[in-house]
């Protein structure tokens, strides 16, 4: 085994384990918000871990390579925003809109 | 192993709330993408790597619709 296969495996590794980490985390926490913190990162370390791998088995510039670095900025880009709108969606449902507990209690100017 | 990861998910968001369970899909779309990269890769098929493209997209819109859904109208 040469060493850029040993990185391979190595960063393989790191790719599959993120996502299952994030997986035993959404199924033990407590709420929602809790949750929501475990998507984060399986999202980032496990697209870039394989994007990572691919590249270095196939070269940066092949198309196996490219198109798996699009897929990692596609997620790092996109997850971010998916999770925002589950937590406001989550909080819109529970509280009814966007607005703090507090605002209510103050009397209007 | 990371389809391994999608049962769990799937028993959980049958059993969950609705806002658990958008949680819950959030992360397989996330673990359909990478399982769709991997097999492109271990099979040798370059276009292949258009599903996981398109699977990271179709699974943000949708997961998107689902949000705004619930914020509205469940």
């Amino acid at each position: 085994m040469t060493v850029g296969e040993g990185i391979v495996w190595v960063l393989l590794a790191v790719g599959v384990a993120a996502p299952l980490l994030g997986v035993v985390g959404v199924l033990v926490a407590p709420d929602v918000y809790a949750r929501l913190h475990f998507v984060g990162p399986g999202s980032i370390f496990g697209p870039f871990a394989l994007a990572l791998a691919v590249v270095i088995d196939e070269g940066p510039f092949s198309q196996a390579g490219l198109k798996s670095i699009l897929v990692a900025i596609l997620l790092l880009g996109l997850s971010p925003v998916l999770v925002h709108a589950t937590a406001r969606a989550a909080y819109v449902r529970e509280h009814g809109s966007l607005s703090l507990p507090s605002d209510a209690e103050e009397p209007p100017e | 192993m990371l389809l391994a990861g999608l049962g769990p998910l799937i028993a959980f968001s049958i059993r969950a709330s609705a806002p658990d369970g958008l949680v819950a899909l959030n992360l397989g779309g996330l673990i359909a993408t990478l399982v769709l990269m991997l097999l492109a890769e271990a099979t040798q098929r370059q276009p292949f790597f258009d599903l996981a493209v398109v699977s990271a997209v179709l699974s943000f819109a949708g997961g998107l619709a689902y949000a705004r859904f619930l914020e509205r109208w469940l």
